[in-house]
């Protein structure tokens, strides 16, 4: 009798192995096939910076816009502004105080940033073993994808990045970033709105 | 004895405005704190973000972090001693010589601040600090 049990919790474990795999796996191609159909994206966001030392929350907003495969547009607009925009090989920066344009060809800290910028809004960079070593679960009806970064680089200021897909749409709507010393960035998107034609000024380097 | 009177009237007189500035620029009373848009620039080079400066029973607790929300610099403030503790600092800036100066410049900026002032030069390494309060008017 003993063993009927052993062998039936041995069959029932393995399949559970199973089954979780392929859950991963689809989910991962789901996410590949959706990410791929999406020309543009836009939406709205909120930033809260957790700061655990001070026990505080910052809350930043903006606006973001993502064209494929090469042009990005994140805009802070409160409470200070603050713009960031990738256009091919070129980023901007921009404050209250100057502009910068930067070749990413020249800056390879920048060209690093912008990849995976452009790699993590729609999800691609959960097929990117370089950068990250990802899991899939399922959690209260949503997609989470923990990453951990392999990257020297990134390990220095990253214990994970926590990417949160609707199921509905296979889009990442929050992303938290957990930083080394405990501080904790999440980052929500709000009024997603996939394949609408964006004006190819929201890219403009000036 | 008119001028002396003269003197200590304009010395009153300007008591109330270092008050008000340290009222918005430093955060006096325990539990209070301010949030600052922060810029500092080298050699060509700068660091934008937002610094929190938080009154913990006297001593200021301090954080710097980029507009994306990364931490750069965790730092303790001790008023009375001017004395700066960093707590943190992130790994492409973590060497003694950095923050050897890190330690002095955010010390005068702290005593700039309670005075009202939001710059400070550090002339020698030619390094610039500005923070400007913030109005926060989404914070929670």
């Amino acid at each position: 009798m003993r063993r009927y049990i052993y062998v039936l919790f041995l069959f029932c474990s393995v399949n559970i192995t199973l089954y979780a795999q392929q859950d991963d796996t689809s989910i991962r191609r789901k996410i590949g096939q959706i990410a791929h159909t999406i020309k543009t994206m836009q939406c709205d966001f909120v930033q809260t910076k957790h700061l655990k030392i001070l026990n505080d929350n910052m809350v930043s907003k903006g606006r973001m816009y993502y064209q494929q495969s090469d042009r990005l547009r994140w805009e802070y607009i409160s409470p200070y502004t603050y713009t960031f925009i990738i256009n091919k090989d070129k980023v901007l920066l921009k404050n209250n105080r100057r502009n910068d344009v930067i070749d990413v060809n020249k800056n390879k800290i920048f060209k690093e940033i912008a990849r995976i910028m452009m790699n993590s809004v729609v999800g691609n960079c959960l097929n990117d073993d370089k950068d990250f070593k990802s899991s899939i679960s399922v959690v209260r009806g949503e997609w989470v994808a923990v990453l951990q970064p392999q990257r020297r680089e990134l390990k220095q200021m990253f214990q994970k990045i926590v990417l949160h897909f609707s199921q509905n749409q296979a889009i990442v709507t929050r992303v938290e970033l957990i930083e080394k010393n405990g501080d904790k960035t999440e980052i929500e998107l709000k009024n997603i709105r996939t394949n609408e034609t964006i004006n190819s000024n929201i890219f403009a380097l000036n | 004895m008119k001028r002396l009177i003269l003197i200590s009237l304009l010395l009153i007189s300007q008591l109330p405005i270092a008050q008000l500035y340290a009222q918005t620029t430093f955060p006096t009373q325990n539990g209070e704190r301010i949030r600052y848009s922060s810029y500092i620039e080298m050699n060509g080079a700068y660091i934008s973000g937002i610094c929190v400066l938080l009154n913990e029973d006297g001593v200021i607790q301090g954080c710097l972090f980029n507009e994306f929300g990364i931490t750069a610099i965790e730092f303790s403030y001790n008023p009375e001693r001017n004395k700066v503790k960093l707590k943190h600092v992130i790994k492409m800036m973590d060497k003694w010589y950095i923050r050897r100066v890190l330690r002095k410049d955010i010390a005068q900026l702290m005593s700039l601040l309670y005075n009202g002032k939001t710059e400070y030069q550090n002339t020698r390494r030619n390094i610039s600090y500005q923070f400007i309060p913030i109005i926060d008017e989404v914070t929670q």
